[in-house]
């Protein structure tokens, strides 16, 4: 009757089903089926069956069985991590390098994971952030769509008032101007004015610590500080609801606190220490109802349930409606939550930004622990003779595999777990080096429970991952053929291994090809020509009453021998006022939409800044006096504009016609990364209404910069009296332009040398070990007559191998990435391929250096010594 | 354990091993329930609560012989402990009592 049992049922049944009910359970089905045939018959029996026999898979049967620690109990864990400390101890220099390569690759890890979880939370803060989006602008130009997120004052309330979805909708702006706040006898200038509407704190999490979020900016003449510019101007007295006046140009403004925030986070995207109402504009300087003017970020909020790409499909004409079809850029919305990290729009499309960086960075972290990991799989198995009898005795004493794997499984949790103790420390300590860097403020939240389970989950799976290799290997040994003394040689096994020092040492170079590559664009960004003379110019902001006393105030520089010559511009010569693609010229092509930056100067630019005239003459207010519409052009504005003799050639902009009067060599007034735009240097007639915000000052090279400081600062003290002293070098303002490609210098070079190192000291195992195994070869072979050379040449040949697999298979990666990270650059060095032969070499080098030295003490050893004992 | 109550089918199933005594396993109480309540009761359901049963202490278990039926597999006996024994009579006086409280209808003159 047995057969005609549905036997794969009664296995599922034996699987699951504990072991000690196992046979009466059985026992009842069968009885059951039986009984069954003879009721119902076969068919509908076997049926049965198997529905009684799955109706047992329920929790009531299935936990009650005494669960897989059974053949591994709990006693024994004790023994395998004495085991494994006791080995830790007797090898400590292979204990050291496991432990110290997982350390390094775990310290590099953590840190670039702490700044990536960083880099992710930038604004996700906010409560209502998956409602919130920024309004971008899109236009076709030359046939590619240009997409920026700078939007019209109008916009905001426009929205708001016509679109039924919009539930608000605010301005948010930093005006370059500079501020003076005074609170008694404090005086604090700040160059950026925030100006915001008063939904903007009810929009967005910025929690106040005093104030109303509704009402806070709901008043012209009020004001919102952070907790921080609070203290600094009031102290540890109260703030909230003192009065403070802020004076900008000529005018003395009242402003009432009413409202204290806390001091911004470090993970947002806004940067702002005051909030000014834009009601306090409005109501003095009127409403900006222009649609061309853009001038400000608009954020909306949209109502629940409502999706934003249907609103923006309804939003797309609106500056297009609302100028009668003059303006054809689109508008756009995208959400806040992707603005730190996706907000690189390349042909209107959102094709990453910075996500990219992070991608990469991620990556590499996880590389780091993964060759660390892979030392660890090396040394392992490159041990395992040493470890083979301690296999086989255990196994002949009973023990199953499965304890064994445990076993091992325990010492690389072990090493795993001194790694991440020791990395911890040196995340702690090297914590404020790499904030400096990354310019972060990343901290290790030793409060966070949450932290303590990730990092105990992170080097348990880390131990798992460097150990489950070694581990099933290792416990396969055959006891049998072991205690006979069978020598366990198998292929599979070295090329795995090699495959390892393969992928460790590509690494590696790719890296040190990067590290080497970005040095040199950097050196040469560095080097470049920025077509003035940066040493010895200071600039000061126009503040006060400078602006009136100005000619006093440069007559009294120059008299007093502190300066050279003195300019007044519209912005520093290191950044960017404004540009136009609007610019009228004889012979101009009407599709020509290149844009072109305008930089006001009052006149001598090239005695004060040392801009080179290449062609006619400076502008010289006292000799010409028409000088006021004069314009001086750079090259690159000479050649866009085609202009085969530039002087004498009328360019007009904002309805005024400039006379050319100059051309100028090409100087780097925005990024060094780029090709020089065309700039025009236009004359004081555009500078009449406040344009000119900036002082630059040529300092005397006779007398040293602290002299030259303190006479001019006694002569500021005299013309502005009521406000600070402060001036800026613009060779510290220029070589700021090169911070981002230097944190990226340092940072690669900081991990490219931890992989390396990591990768030179597993090959120092891997060597040892290698040598230990073949100590008698050796011998026989010097008694044979071999000479120490010959050795190293036999044994370091068999080692590198692998390496120049390595650097063969991943310099082609490597070229790809370097070329596509210049790609970025405008002005960029050629990528030789010498690069990478040198990386390759010096890699080669040092992992023979590291190799030939155990050989070398191998080979001296005299033969004797290895050749007397077995 | 005086905290411990039984559930319906939990108060069947003890009372069924009191009542089968040195036939009583598995799917001979399933069996018998079938029979006799015209009740469908799984057979997994029956275990499941005699082992929870066994858990609680008001049974406990023994193998028994193996039959031909049941393809030489032994029986698991469950016998009826003096707790559980107490804990049925316990049940059962709580149930008459309630009962009492019940208002029957007067049959006595009939």
């Amino acid at each position: 009757m047995n057969e005609q049992l549905p036997k794969w049922m009664l296995k599922f049944l034996k699987w699951f089903c504990p072991e000690h009910l196992y046979e009466e359970i059985e026992g009842d089905l069968i009885q059951k089926f039986n009984r069954d045939v003879k009721a119902f018959g076969d068919s509908s029996a076997k049926r049965r069956l198997v529905l009684n026999s799955i109706r047992f898979f329920r929790p009531g049967i299935i936990l009650r069985n005494k669960y897989v620690l059974t053949p591994m109990p709990f006693y024994m864990l004790a023994n395998y991590f004495k085991i494994a400390l006791r080995i830790m101890l007797r090898n400590k220099g292979y204990s050291a390098i496991n432990i110290f390569g997982l350390a390094f690759g775990m310290t590099g890890a953590i840190l670039l994971g702490l700044w990536i979880s960083r880099e992710f939370s930038y604004d996700q803060f906010h409560a209502d952030k998956e409602r919130i989006y920024k309004a971008w602008n899109r236009t076709k130009a030359q046939g590619e769509w240009q997409c920026w997120d700078i939007t019209p004052r109008v916009l905001a309330p426009t929205l708001v008032s016509d679109f039924s979805s919009v539930e608000s909708a605010v301005s948010l702006s930093y005006y370059n101007d500079s501020y003076l706040f005074s609170v008694g006898d404090v005086h604090i200038m700040k160059n950026n004015a925030s100006f915001a509407d008063p939904e903007f704190l009810t929009m967005f999490s910025f929690p106040l610590i005093k104030g109303d979020a509704k009402k806070a900016l709901g008043n012209a003449n009020s004001i919102v500080l952070t907790e921080g510019f609070a203290h600094k101007l009031f102290g540890d007295k109260e703030a909230f609801g003192e009065s403070l006046t802020i004076s900008q140009a000529e005018y003395d403004i009242p402003f009432t606190v009413t409202g204290i925030l806390k001091d911004l986070p470090s993970n947002t995207d806004f940067h702002f220490e005051f909030l000014i109402p834009w009601q306090f504009i409005e109501s003095n300087y009127g409403k900006d109802t222009e649609w061309n003017n853009n001038s400000v970020s608009s954020y909306v909020k949209i109502k629940e349930g409502i999706s934003f790409e249907t609103l923006n499909r309804e939003i797309k004409d609106i500056k297009k409606k609302n100028t009668k079809g003059s303006d054809e850029t689109e508008i756009f919305l995208y959400p806040i939550t992707k603005m730190h990290l996706y907000s690189r729009f390349e042909n209107g499309v959102a094709v990453g930004g910075r996500i990219e960086i992070m991608r990469m960075l991620g990556i590499l972290g996880v590389c780091l622990v993964v060759i660390a990991c892979i030392n660890f799989i090396n040394l392992s198995t490159a041990r395992a003779a040493r470890r083979s009898k301690e296999v086989a005795v255990r196994k002949v004493t009973g023990a199953f595999r499965y304890s064994l794997i445990v076993q091992f499984l325990c010492e690389s949790v072990l090493v795993a777990f001194g790694a991440g103790v020791i990395s911890l420390f040196a995340v702690y300590l090297a914590l404020p080096f790499f904030n400096t860097l990354v310019q972060q403020q990343l901290e290790l939240n030793f409060s966070d429970y949450a932290f303590w389970v990730f990092a105990v989950a992170a080097i348990v799976f880390i131990g798992l991952m460097a150990g489950s290799y070694p581990a099933f290997y290792l416990s396969s040994f055959q006891p049998v053929r072991i205690l006979k003394g069978v020598p366990i040689v198998s292929n599979s096994r070295n090329v795995f291994r090699s495959l390892l020092v393969i992928f460790q040492f590509g690494f590696a170079l790719t890296l040190i090809t990067s590290t080497v590559v970005i040095y040199q664009q950097t050196a040469y960004l560095q080097n470049r020509e920025s077509g003035y003379a940066k040493n010895n110019l200071v600039y000061q902001l126009m503040t006060g009453d400078l602006i009136k006393n100005f000619q006093a105030y440069k007559n009294e520089l120059i008299e007093s021998g502190v300066a050279v010559s003195v300019t007044r511009t519209s912005s520093p010569i290191t950044e960017r006022l404004s540009n136009t693609s609007g610019m009228k010229w004889n012979g101009k092509d009407p599709e020509n939409k290149s844009e072109v930056e305008r930089f006001y100067v009052d006149e001598n630019i090239s005695a004060t800044a040392g801009v080179k005239i290449l062609k006619g003459r400076d502008m010289n207010l006292g000799k010409y006096p028409s000088d006021s519409t004069a314009v001086l052009l750079n090259e690159s504005a000479v050649n866009m504009m085609g202009f085969k003799e530039p002087l004498g050639e009328i360019i007009e902009d904002n309805g005024i016609p400039w006379h050319v009067v100059g051309v100028v060599q090409d100087f780097i007034l925005t990024s060094p990364y780029k090709k020089v735009e065309p700039i025009v240097l236009l004359g004081s007639k555009g500078g009449d209404n406040g344009m000119f915000g900036v002082i630059h000052i040529r300092l005397n090279p006779e007398q040293t910069t602290k002299m030259n400081l303190a006479t001019i600062a006694k002569a500021f003290s005299k013309y502005n009296p009521d406000y600070p002293f402060e001036y800026h070098f613009v060779d510290v303002e220029y070589a700021r332009k090169f911070a981002n490609v230097k944190a990226t210098l340092t940072i690669t070079s900081l991990f490219s040398g931890i992989a390396i190192f990591i990768g030179c000291l597993g090959l120092l195992g891997l060597s040892t070990y290698m040598i230990e195994a073949r100590v008698k070869e050796i011998g026989i072979r010097k008694v044979m007559g071999g000479s120490v050379f010959n050795i190293i040449r036999l044994l370091s040949g068999h080692s590198l191998k692998p390496i120049v697999w390595g650097i063969l298979i991943f310099s082609p990666g490597a070229w790809w990435a370097m070329n596509w990270w210049l790609q970025s650059f405008e002005y960029r060095i050629s990528f030789s391929v010498w690069v990478i032969v040198a990386a390759a070499a010096s890699i080669l080098l040092l992992a023979l250096l590291t190799i030939t030295l155990q050989i070398y003490k191998a080979a001296r050893v005299n033969p004797i010594k290895s050749l007397r004992t077995e | 354990m005086a905290k411990e109550y039984l559930g319906e089918f939990e108060e069947l199933i003890l009372t069924m091993v009191a009542a089968l005594q040195e036939d009583a396993y598995g799917a001979a109480i399933s069996e018998e329930i079938e029979t006799r309540l015209k009740r469908e009761v799984n057979l997994s359901a029956v275990h499941v609560t005699l082992y929870r049963l066994e858990d609680k202490g008001l049974i406990k278990s023994s193998l028994g012989g193996g039959t031909n039926e049941r393809g030489g597999r032994r029986k698991r006996i469950f016998t009826i402990t003096s707790a559980g024994m107490a804990m049925l009579r316990a049940m059962k006086e709580a149930r008459i009592d309630l009962w009492k409280l019940v208002p029957q209808l007067k049959m006595t003159g009939i």
